[in-house]
């Protein structure tokens, strides 16, 4: 699917779409990670929010965010070159990448704040 | 109507009476400030856009800066920020209602409560020898946190004590846990709020706060074999008793069954039929009688084949179990 | 006479036969057969109206509400009645009233926008409108008889399960809804598909109305968000009907999945009721501003993330039923995050007043209604997506107050503005001011009165459904004042429907685009022509009337595209997704009896399971199958859809002489709507293994790994050879095709034997325990599919037979083809996730 991503043209409609759905799979693996793990072995309480849960799912939102951010900033680019109908797709497609990446670190945030399982 | 236990304000959320449900009022106020300025102004700008003279001509670049600064002023930064805040300030708050280990190690009191179409069940576990289980009436010590530890009998009901916090709900098949603190001794309100069938509207809980000591009075009374009325004068009443209720209600030292409340310490209760009736004399007596026309369609069968002499009687015994 | 009278007159005259052609060919048919018209202006109407009486219907329970909580301690009804009349006005208006009507609407509206003559899949239309019908009919009888459902209308189980609710009104909800929930699925298919293919030539996608954007995000959702409710209705029914303990604890099932499940469609819900209301807004606010929308992509990355986000809400319904706090904080922040794309609508909206030149007139008047309740219902939103103050107010009359202002302020309001708005084009007539006006000011005053109270009672503490409070709460006069609100706004209402039965008699004729519009229905005659355009015009902006106020005329006089009705078919442009460009003619089907007769069947279905004659309903089902599939026999590249022609036009060439042109599409959109009522399959699977209380996984898994492999290899062998030969007969190659055909139908027939000899021998018992229970529910819909794709081969066998599939004919194979990788891929999954994960990860967990 990246390298589907990364050879795909910034005008193409599934730019629109691609975003919100790394943002829809970040979710619910996130979501889903800290449930499983919650229901099987859930860290102990006294830990706070410093867990290795919370390590392993504040490394992936990170790596996330970096991707996101990277296709946010091709899509900006791209619409800067182009005109017409492109440069809108293209303006279009940036723009949803990029309130995807701040959805990702909004949404992400509380793994900073709170102990994972209570 | 019916002379409840509660009275007005017992159940508001706006009269706060512990540290979790202060907190939240206090975002309450803080939210409902801030969003009636945001309501006022926005509102407000759309009137204005009406209301004004006809606008020069643009060009289309002050068009577009124009617009730019309307959307991105409007639509990003104002509610990015604000829900910025709110996350990072409110979401903590909840962490008072989590049962974190308490600093020091101190082990809070437990109380679990069971949820049962409609009434509820409530036991105070590790109490040494004997077993306190009581029903409808929650007694915790004031000042100190509580942890409730919640699930239910049959269907989803949920715990609610709107003066000392937010909800949990009670499930069948899982605990839930909860903590809660009151801050000084009294009473409060609590109620079911998931709903649950016929009678979800008559299922309250009294909650009394008393100073840690009273309480611990109260628990080793509770504890201690409770005097269920040897004497002659009730030995009809026990008898009937017996034949009739003891097949649902548990009585410590009479009966074991646990289907319906357990009326252990019934006569020293505020209420019956999870609030829909003050405990006063003869109030038993007048349940038993009509209490399908008192709370309709409760799961109590009703017992129009017993005179009322046999009902007066053990509705007198009843209320003098009292420890 | 001169030369130009003489043209004059010979066009006029070409165009009254170009009217009469078309006339002959689209028009609606009368008396009985009345009910075989598939023509969306008619159905779209029905929708409407039927959405309207269920609608009164949701307001008098309302009422009843209002009456019973007016005062303390009424007697007014009974619990069992009040919690009846409580469920079904929840149920009513969400799936009988909101969704319904709002699909109408976009039914009517959107071949009009698009400029088009119908939507893609008439007869599905049609079929969508008696589902709804025979759906809503028989929910409400069930208030008829006095078994209505009362258990709320999210039917939280175990509340609404057999033991607690022994008799039929869960049934009558489970049923009832899923049959309503086919027509919302079958709007939600073939509007995206129409969206997507059969705009006008050049309308490329930046160009396409703001409305038809909002429509396609809806449709969308109703595609991915309605079938876990589906799933989630057959597993409850399932247990109530025999037994099977998906919600049970003490039997491995956990009554926790129901509310996931519940909730992954009930959130999308709101936001699929809430978009289209917003498409109104963005549609009409611009041409009472008089200036184009400003911030068009803006709106439409709105519009977008709006759909993504309401997916990962869900949870904010459950925050107190115990999940994880952190867990809890990632739906609080989407849940905050759902405030941004809706700001930046609001301030879009606002842009375009503030930069145009404003007029005030009745829509204009609901439109601002709609923004003061909106605005109102989201922040309350917003306070409500925070976790602590939710465990208060949760479940208190402040939710159902918050409610109401999205619901009715981001619904109801706008489509008060949409009526008024589209009411001329559908009648000729313009609506009365003065009444209208009346009808405003009631319906909102009374809303507010009724509802802005509602958030105090709430604080207050007073819970959400309960039958009736005693004085010493201190609730009375709230509840007094919100029933007299209650019935202030029911007198609007009834102001509305009163200006309504007047305006088709007393109101003023419209002039042509009465409120100078710029989309394309207002270039149509009013009420419009079942074929709507007589020509189908070519869009260069996102403006085609403000651009060219003639163009209506244009388009009548037969100036533009497709102007021949002559064939005798009804055609419509296809055109490409991005572009807009022209790329085939699409035939469509015309009137049919078939799809009244297949609702009917599968009303008998839904009727018999409820009076539990399971072997009518069996019978009754597979009958539904026989005509639906007949139904499908017609189509394509059948001679009775469009008979081969040695001199046909090539340029652009009829659909089904292509590849699989918008057939494809709709196989494809059809499939991710079966996906996601596959993934919540997938989603039950892991969701009771992981998190139920009391699962037990076997220590040996039941699936025997020899039939599971064989199974799989029969499939995917026939997959790969139908793939082998549809390449070929791309390539033009057609000998042998019907054998080939058959031979990989009987490939499907063997993997469907391979499956019934894996389910006998598993031996599983579905009624002692949830991990049987679902295990048969996966095996069951694998062998439906694998049925069904062994049988649809088998028709192309025969189709091939007969010659409606050839070279010349290539689609119809291709659109199988899309089908058979489906049913591979979710073979494949759930061979892994059900036969080989539980034999690594082992049993006992």
């Amino acid at each position: 699917m990246i390298r589907r991503v990364l050879w795909l043209e910034t005008e193409h409609p599934m730019q629109l779409v691609l975003g919100l759905t790394i943002w829809s799979l970040w979710f619910v693996t996130v979501y889903g990670g800290l449930s499983v793990v919650c229901a099987v072995a859930p860290p102990a309480p006294e830990q706070g929010a410093l867990t290795g849960l919370n390590l392993v799912l504040g490394v992936l939102t990170l790596m996330t965010l970096g991707f996101l951010a990277w296709l946010t900033q091709r899509c900006m680019a791209a619409a800067r070159r182009k005109r017409g109908r492109l440069r809108y797709m293209s303006a279009l497609a940036g723009g949803l990448y990029l309130f995807s990446t701040v959805g990702v670190a909004f949404a992400g945030l509380p793994l900073l704040l709170l102990p994972p399982c209570l | 109507m019916l002379g409840l236990a509660g009275c007005s304000g017992d159940y508001s959320m706006l009269a706060p009476s512990g540290p979790a449900a202060r907190d939240i009022a206090w975002i309450w106020w803080g939210m409902l400030g801030f969003f009636t300025l945001v309501f006022v102004v926005v509102v407000g700008l759309w009137l204005a856009a009406f209301r004004r003279r006809e606008p020069r001509e643009r060009s289309e670049g002050e068009v577009r800066r124009l617009s730019r600064r309307w959307i991105i002023g409007g639509g990003l930064l104002l509610p990015g920020v604000t829900i910025l805040i709110l996350l990072v300030f409110g979401v903590p708050v909840g962490q008072r209602m989590l049962t974190l280990p308490l600093p020091g190690g101190e082990e809070p009191q437990v109380i679990e409560v069971i949820g049962h179409q409609w009434w509820w069940e409530v036991r105070y576990p590790d109490t040494g020898d004997g077993e306190v289980i009581t029903a409808n009436q929650l007694v915790m010590p004031a000042g100190e946190p509580v942890d409730f530890h919640v699930s239910a009998g049959d269907v989803i009901h949920a715990f609610w004590i709107p003066r000392l916090g937010g909800k949990i709900d009670m499930l069948p098949g899982r605990v839930n846990r909860i903590r809660l603190q009151a801050d000084e001794p009294g009473v409060f309100g609590g109620q079911c709020v998931e709903f649950c069938g016929t009678q979800h509207a008559h299922m309250k809980l009294y909650v009394e706060a008393m100073p840690p000591a009273d309480f611990d009075t109260w628990l080793s009374a509770r504890q201690a074999p409770t005097d269920v009325g040897e004497g002659e004068q009730h030995q009809a009443a026990r008898e009937a008793f017996n034949e009739h209720c003891a097949r649902c209600h548990r009585v410590a030292g009479v009966s074991q069954a646990t289907v319906g409340p357990d009326l252990s310490d019934i006569g020293s209760r505020a209420t019956l039929g999870a609030g829909v009736l003050a405990m006063e004399d003869g109030a038993i007596a007048r349940w038993l009688v009509a209490h399908q026309r008192l709370k309709p369609g409760n799961l109590m069968p009703v017992h129009d084949h017993l005179d009322a002499e046999t009902l007066e009687g053990l509705g007198s015994w009843l209320e003098t179990l009292t420890p | 006479m001169s030369d130009t009278q003489a043209s004059g007159h010979h066009a006029r005259d070409k165009a009254a036969r170009l009217h009469r052609e078309l006339e002959v060919v689209w028009r609606n048919p009368r008396g009985l057969r009345a009910l075989t018209v598939v023509n969306h202006s008619t159905l779209g109407l029905r929708f409407m109206a039927t959405g309207l009486v269920f609608f009164l219907v949701g307001g008098v329970l309302a009422m009843l509400i209002r009456t019973q909580l007016a005062l303390p301690s009424q007697a007014f009804m009974t619990p069992e009645i009040y919690h009846q009349v409580t469920t079904m006005h929840g149920t009513v208006m969400m799936f009988l009233f909101a969704i319904p009507v709002l699909e109408g609407l976009a039914i009517y509206l959107i071949p009009k926008m698009l400029g088009t003559r119908d939507l893609l899949c008439p007869r599905l239309t049609a079929f969508g409108y008696w589902c709804y019908l025979f759906g809503g009919i028989i929910l409400l009888s069930s208030m008829a008889l006095e078994m209505a459902p009362d258990s709320g209308w999210f039917m939280y189980t175990p509340l609404s399960s057999g033991e607690y609710s022994p008799g039929k009104g869960s049934d009558f909800w489970l049923l009832g809804i899923t049959f309503v929930e086919i027509s919302a699925l079958s709007a939600g298919v073939e509007l995206t598909v129409s969206i997507l293919r059969t705009r006008a030539d050049g309308m490329a996608l930046h160009r396409m109305p703001l409305f038809a954007w909002y429509i396609l995000v809806m449709a969308l959702m109703i595609v991915v968000g309605f079938p876990p409710l589906i799933f989630g209705s057959v597993l409850l029914e399932l247990e109530r009907a025999v037994g099977m303990p998906f919600f049970i604890v003490e039997q491995g099932g956990d009554p926790i999945l129901w509310q996931h499940l519940f909730w992954l469609f009930g959130h999308p819900e709101v936001y699929i009721i809430f978009l289209p209301a917003a498409g109104i807004v963005s549609t009409l606010l611009p041409v009472f501003a008089r200036r184009p929308i400003v911030g068009y992509g803006w709106a439409v990355a709105a519009v977008i993330i709006t759909g993504f986000i309401s997916f990962g809400l869900w949870v904010h319904h459950m925050f107190t039923v115990g999940i994880p706090h952190l867990a809890q904080a990632f739906f609080s922040a989407a849940s905050m995050l759902v405030a941004v794309p809706t700001a930046i609508q609001v301030f879009v909206w606002l842009a375009t007043l503030w930069l145009g030149r404003p007029r005030m007139s009745l829509p204009m008047l609901w439109i601002l209604g709609f923004l003061v309740i909106f605005v109102c219902g989201g922040l309350t939103g917003v306070m409500l997506a925070l976790v602590p103050f939710n465990w208060q107010v949760h479940d208190t009359h402040f939710v159902v107050a918050h409610m109401h202002y999205v619901l009715v302020g981001g619904m109801f309001f706008p489509l008060m503005a949409g009526f008024v708005y589209w009411l001329p084009l559908v009648s000729g007539r313009m609506p009365s001011e003065r009444l209208g006006r009346w009808a405003f000011w009631l319906t909102f005053l009374g809303f507010n009165l009724t509802f802005l109270i509602m958030h105090w009672t709430g604080l207050l503490g007073m819970p959400r459904r309960v039958y009736t409070y005693d004085s010493a709460m201190g609730w009375d006069i709230y509840n007094l004042i919100s029933s007299v609100g209650g019935f202030m706004m029911s007198a609007g209402i009834a102001m509305v429907l009163l200006d309504l039965a007047l305006h088709w008699r007393f109101g003023r004729p419209a002039p042509p685009n009465p409120w100078e519009a710029d989309t394309l229905e207002w270039g149509l005659s009013m009420p419009p022509a079942p074929y709507n355009f007589a020509s189908l015009p070519t869009i260069k902006s996102r403006h085609p009337l403000w651009d060219n106020p003639a163009l209506g005329d244009e388009m009548a006089r037969g100036e533009h595209a497709l102007a021949d009705a002559s064939h005798g078919r009804r055609e419509i442009l296809g055109g490409e997704v991005l572009t807009g460009r022209v790329r085939e003619r699409i035939h469509l089907p015309t009137n049919s009896w078939w799809p009244l007769f297949a609702a009917l069947v599968l009303a008998v279905v839904c009727i018999s399971l409820l009076v539990r004659l399971y072997p009518l309903a069996l019978g009754a089902f597979l009958v539904a199958v026989a005509m639906l599939l007949r139904w499908s026999w017609e189509n394509g590249g059948h001679p009775a859809a469009a008979p081969l022609g040695d001199d046909e036009a090539t340029s652009p060439p009829l659909h089904s002489r292509t590849r699989g042109g918008p057939a494809r599409f709709t196989m494809c959109v059809s499939l991710m709507a079966d996906g996601a009522f596959f993934l919540s399959l997938l989603f039950g699977w892991f969701y009771l293994w992981s998190v139920s209380p009391q699962w037990r996984l076997p220590a040996e898994s039941p699936l025997d790994p020899i039939l599971l492999i064989g199974a799989g290899i029969a499939f995917a062998l026939g997959v790969l050879w139908l793939e082998r030969r549809l390449r070929r007969l791309y390539a033009g190659d057609e000998t042998r095709l019907s054998p080939a055909f058959y031979m990989i139908a009987a490939l499907g027939g063997l993997h469907v034997l391979l499956l019934v000899a894996l389910l006998w021998q598993a031996d599983l018992a579905p009624t002692d325990n949830a991990h049987d229970a679902i295990l048969l529910v996966s095996l069951a819909y694998l062998l439906g599919h694998g049925l069904l794709a062994s049988l649809l081969m088998a028709m192309q066998g025969r189709r091939a037979a007969l010659g409606y599939v050839s070279a010349r004919l290539p689609m119809e194979p291709g659109v199988v083809a899309l089908f058979w990788r489906y049913q591979l891929g979710i073979y494949a999954i759930l061979a892994v996730s059900l036969g080989v994960l539980p034999r690594v990860i082992g049993g006992g967990a």
